[in-house]
């Protein structure tokens, strides 16, 4: 027997909607976005005796080994102008996308409970986690401004420390973009998590987080792939305003800028490909 | 199934179609089918690094439906049967390894299985349940009232889920997922869970709801639930449809079978659940608008 029906007016449950209509359901979606950021900022740590005191004391802890190692005992410093300063932008910033990708790339495992019981466009949960992480890394950079000051030798306060936002803020687009990508990417191939902490060290060392680029003057090839590293940009221009007194070379920022349009643009695409698939076991 | 010519057209526009969907979960298994028998160091060897198998389960064989306005479906089955995978895949939780579900309006599942986070408080996971369900803070505001009062949590509300026993959680989830009033509803039968005070109040929430509902799906274990709160049953036996009726026949049919089990008499209840089949008409849903179905 067959049942005739008429779907008209029907549409398919779960369906990906169209691409513009799921930017708008984003937009529509903005209040759980800040919400879940918000509410996941307050309980973060709250399992430690410190609390919150962690999100400070995790970089600053980190940044002394560093300085330990790269400075005292193996003085990568060396010709560097206020190393220690260096190193804190460095460490501090580098730490911001290290955590927003890594907990992107884990946002549909980590909520797959969530998915599964609501229906939201799920992109908002990678916005969330970074939004977070923008939110609780904001005590770490004024901690980071005040530690430039306070420790010898000490910066001049310029108006240049305004350009400090719009790094950050690049910074966050491109950190959103990548992680939307590797969500999808571990949604899928879930072994390639494992892959990441490995591969945000690698980029690390490839961003000049202790050392200064011109130690790589006698490999030409590898400081061009180098000066076009995002993240590189990022602490460069950072250290530039920061540091150096000037407001950093206008290429910096264009390629620090297309890196993150670039990002979030394949990104928000790719993610909303996979618009369908967040939901199913694995 | 399409052997036959017959056409059967269903008035107006339907609620919900399941157009022929199946489930199928690949998971690992532990089992060998082989025996550990030749001994040979390799083999061994292989064994002791305890490999597992990747095998492929079938949840839900091709299944298809069409319900109308108006209608309350109750699935009954026995446990595993698949009875669940299919609220899922009609709630659109998740993805039905091939088919498809169209529905009028995105169908809401109401259980207590809506899982929150742990570390909030009640009221923050009231706030953020609402907001993922897509209510806008307006709403939220004017039902919060309501929602608390519902799950009887009282002042735990404002301690963190986590401290929260089972019974006070579920309390909760149920409360938060009968926040809206879906055209839609999709009702697990978990809900029996909670004491006597609980079990009246959301009785009460759920009578409400199917009352404004257009149409209902209910998976219950009590046929008396079923026989009370539906007017049409579908019976689901190991991922295949047995019967699709007036739900006083079916459960008849599902209790003889049920019966026969009990006694031992798995001759007799075979024997019935494949007269079931037999007699089953399947609904070989087309599309009279085939040609746009695709673009659906």
């Amino acid at each position: 027997m067959t049942t005739s029906v008429s779907l008209r007016g029907l549409r398919r449950v779960g369906a990906r909607p169209a691409f513009l209509d799921y930017l708008v359901s984003l937009w529509d979606y903005r209040h759980f976005i800040f919400y879940d950021a918000q509410a996941r900022v307050q309980t973060g740590n709250e399992q430690d005796r410190l609390g919150r005191v962690w999100l400070v004391l995790g970089p600053l802890l980190n940044g002394l080994m560093f300085y330990l190692i790269m400075g005292v005992i193996l003085k990568s410093g060396n010709g560097i102008e206020n190393f220690v300063a260096f190193l804190i932008i460095g460490v501090f910033l580098f730490q911001m996308s290290t955590r927003a990708i890594t907990a992107s790339s884990r946002v549909i495992n980590a909520n797959k409970n969530v998915i599964q019981a609501f229906q939201f466009p799920r992109a908002s949960l990678v916005l969330a986690v970074n939004l977070r992480e923008l939110l609780s890394n904001i005590p770490v950079l004024i901690t980071m401004l005040i530690l430039i000051i306070v420790l010898p030798p000490s910066e001049e306060i310029t108006w240049r420390w305004l350009l400090i936002i719009p790094v950050v803020a690049l910074q966050f687009v491109f950190n959103l973009g990548v992680g939307l990508i590797l969500a999808r990417v571990v949604s899928v191939f879930n072994d390639a998590s494992q892959l990441i902490s490995y591969s945000m060290r690698l980029w690390m060392y490839a961003s000049c987080m202790f050392f200064s680029i011109e130690s790589f003057n006698d490999m030409p090839t590898l400081k061009t792939i180098m000066e076009y590293n995002p993240l590189y940009n990022v602490l460069d221009l950072a250290r530039e305003t920061l540091l150096y007194g000037s407001a950093g070379e206008w290429r910096s920022w264009v390629i620090l800028a297309l890196w993150s349009i670039a990002a979030l643009a394949v990104g928000t695409v790719v993610f909303w490909r996979g618009e369908e698939t967040y939901g199913r076991e694995l | 199934m399409g052997e036959s010519s017959e056409l059967n057209f269903v008035e107006g526009t339907p609620s919900v179609v399941i157009d022929k969907v199946s489930m199928t979960y690949k998971t690992t298994s532990r089992s060998r089918d082989t025996p550990a028998s030749a001994g040979s160091t390799w083999q061994m060897l292989k064994q002791n690094l305890g490999r597992t198998t990747a095998v492929s389960v079938t949840a839900l064989k091709e299944l298809s439906l069409v319900v109308e306005h108006g209608e309350s479906v109750g699935i009954i089955g026995r446990n595993g049967s698949g009875k669940s995978t299919l609220l899922k895949i009609v709630g659109g939780q998740i993805p039905p390894t091939a088919g498809a579900v169209y529905a009028t309006s995105t169908p809401v599942m109401l259980g207590v299985n809506a899982a929150l986070i742990p570390g909030l408080s009640g009221d923050q996971n009231i706030i953020l349940g609402c907001l993922a369900m897509g209510m806008t803070r307006q709403q939220i505001d004017d039902k919060y009232t309501a929602i608390v009062e519902l799950s009887g949590l009282e002042e735990a509300i404002h301690m963190p889920m986590k401290s929260y026993s089972a019974g006070m959680g579920s309390r909760l989830r149920f409360a938060i997922a009968a926040a809206i009033d879906p055209e839609i509803l999709i009702i697990d039968e978990a809900l029996n869970t909670g004491d006597a005070q609980f079990k009246d109040r959301t009785r009460k929430r759920m009578l409400e709801l199917l009352g404004q509902a257009g149409t209902v799906f209910l998976v219950s274990h009590s046929m008396s639930t079923v026989l009370d709160l539906c007017n049409r049953a579908v019976w689901i036996d190991q991922g295949e449809l047995l019967a699709d009726g007036a739900p006083a026949d079916v459960v008849k049919y599902y209790r003889l079978f049920t019966q026969r089990l009990a006694d031992g008499d798995r001759v007799g209840a075979l024997k019935l659940r494949r007269r079931m089949i037999n007699d089953l008409q399947v609904a070989d849903v087309s599309d009279r608008n085939s040609l746009r179905r695709s673009k659906v």
